[in-house]
């Protein structure tokens, strides 16, 4: 089943895609551009462009207010954008989630009451053209030994699960999910990761929003970060954690021109109040002797860890603006 | 329509705690109550058993038409709704599907009336005439489930609780579901027969004595459904427009 503008890897899997909805291309993957949109006198999103390609696993990273959620509404159809265009597999949002690709978890999204978690997936497998067996998602979503209880009887983590199985009910081609972890206990975060590989190793193309910088390195192919509604640094996972995970070191150092500090082997970005300096590090250790060698004079040494929120306020300067 | 969808729908609303308390419970107990009060003797040319049983039927019916109300406003309420709109199913399905349940779930709610007048208060009335009544009173349910829909939409749970108690109630009482308006002032007389609950009532009992709400009944219904439907309409849009 040769079809044209579709990669080898999707034609194999779902086969049935054609007679369903030919008009699709997988392969065309997600794109946005200048996107904005605003509610009321907040910019929640100022100007997005991004292209996602069919199989990839990125993680849209950003503090609260960053624009995640409001970027994943306008990418789902749910808010309609002030301008610029989005498409999903070379459509709308709209008709590609009519067509069953697209399955998403939002971050509010109750259940029903007076269900059991089966049946709730029943009847949301009856609204799909081609979804998931029902048993294969209670499997993936580690809900088997819950899917006889109601919807009312279940903890946060595990209503978290079955909202991540209704995700899965359409066996979508992208899965979109909003601060998916959220209220998951350790070991439940795990399971749900190790899930998620899985699906995304079968080609899926997986976004998930996130503030955990730790969670987008794992397992994201590449990182989106986000802040005041700009995508502010955009690469793999390595090279964002280089730039917005490395240590830091802070230091009373008068005098010294901030370009020259840049300069310093290991040294990724300054940061200056007054006589105090900031160096965000790619590699601290290099950065730490480098510094000491050149400046003996240098007081107040602190080395410090990622500190993310810090980061995104420094990438969203704009002299500091990093592409990876 | 999604058969499965409608079927757990329907299974849902029958398992709600307040499914049994006011639209089965409410209605039986009402009707033995005031059978042993006010059982003997004839009303409107119908024996006052029978005439008291299709009130109490209606007044459940009602119940289960009115709250489809509350179950639009918690599911808009939890994000449901907004899960929905991440399915192909259009929202209008949804409005519809409420709809058919509200009617569904009207259904034992007559039934399991009309058994205990059959059975424990000794209502006798050919077949023809039970099922007239019955569907007579599915037919004047039209602007309950209407109203129902409207107010799903447009208001919150917290306040949709109270008042479509409070509605119910004064629909049920102007409306003469309770009592035979005979009894009220002229005024009130006339204030009842222009509301949807009288017309529903007498849907109810009309068939009984062979007769019907004629087309001034119909009317009276037909306008209040088209009010709440436009209504409904607008608030549905509102809730729904992609911000």
């Amino acid at each position: 089943m040769a079809e044209s503008g579709r990669t080898e890897l999707w034609s194999g899997r779902r086969g049935d895609d054609s007679e369903r909805m030919p008009e699709i291309t997988l392969a065309a993957g997600l794109s946005l551009r200048g996107l904005t949109k605003s509610y009321g006198p907040v910019r929640a999103v100022a100007g997005i462009d991004l292209d996602i390609v069919a199989g990839e696993t990125v993680a849209l990273l950003g503090p609260n207010g960053a624009g995640k959620s409001t970027t994943i509404d306008v990418l789902l159809g749910l808010a309609r954008p002030d301008a610029g265009a989005v498409t999903v597999f070379g459509r709308t949002p709209e008709e590609a989630v009519r067509a069953g690709l697209v399955g998403a978890m939002l971050q509010s999204g109750g259940l029903i009451s007076e269900v059991t978690v089966r049946e709730l997936l029943v009847l949301a497998a009856s609204l799909y053209p081609a979804p998931m067996p029902v048993d294969e998602v209670l499997e993936r979503a580690d809900l088997t030994e819950l899917a006889d209880r109601r919807t009312t009887k279940l903890s946060g983590g595990q209503t978290q699960r079955v909202r991540f199985a209704l995700a899965l009910v359409p066996d979508p081609e992208l899965l979109v999910l909003d601060e998916p972890t959220a209220a998951m206990d350790v070991e439940t975060r795990r399971r749900f990761w190790a899930s998620m590989r899985q699906l995304a190793a079968a080609g899926r193309t997986v976004l998930f929003a996130t503030h955990y910088l730790d969670e987008a390195d794992e397992y994201a192919d590449r990182i989106v970060l986000m802040a005041e509604g700009r995508v502010v640094a955009d690469g793999p996972a390595t090279a964002i954690k280089a730039v917005v995970g490395g240590r830091t070191i802070r230091a009373t150092l008068p005098g010294v021109p901030d370009g020259v500090l840049a300069a310093l082997p290991g040294v990724g970005a300054v940061e200056r109040h007054g006589d105090a300096v900031r160096l965000t590090c790619t590699d601290s250790d290099l950065a730490l002797r480098a510094l000491l060698a050149g400046y003996p004079d240098a007081r107040d040494l602190e080395v410090g860890g990622a500190d993310l929120e810090d980061a995104f306020v420094a990438l969203t300067s704009p002299a500091t603006g990093v592409s990876a | 329509m999604n058969a499965t969808y409608l079927r757990t729908e329907v299974r849902r609303t029958l398992r709600a705690p307040r499914y049994f308390v006011f639209v089965i419970g409410m209605p039986v107990g009402l009707f033995l109550l005031f059978s042993s009060l006010y059982g003997s003797g004839d009303q409107d040319g119908i024996a006052a058993k029978a005439w008291l049983m299709v009130s109490m039927s209606v007044f459940g019916a009602m119940g289960a038409a009115v709250s489809i109300g509350g179950r639009i406003a918690g599911e808009r309420q939890a994000g449901w709704t907004r899960q929905l709109r991440l399915t192909p199913m259009p929202g209008r399905m949804y409005v519809a599907s409420k709809a058919i349940t509200a009617l569904a779930v009207a259904v034992p709610a007559l039934a399991l009336v009309y058994a205990v007048g059959a059975i424990v208060e000794g209502v006798r009335l050919p077949a023809a005439r039970w099922a007239e009544a019955a569907g007579w009173s599915l037919l004047a349910l039209a602007p309950f489930v209407a109203l129902g829909i409207w107010l799903g939409h447009r208001l919150t749970v917290d306040v949709l609780g109270p008042l479509s108690g409070a509605l119910f109630t004064a629909l049920g009482i102007l409306g003469g579901v309770w009592f035979p308006i005979d009894q009220l002032p002229s005024a009130m007389q006339g204030v009842a027969k222009a509301l949807p609950s009288y017309w529903l009532a007498q849907a109810g009992r009309e068939p009984l004595a062979g007769s019907w709400i004629g087309w001034h009944g119909v009317a009276v219904l037909a306008i209040w459904t088209a009010v709440f439907a436009v209504l409904g309409a607008r608030a549905y849009r509102r809730d729904t427009a992609r911000a």
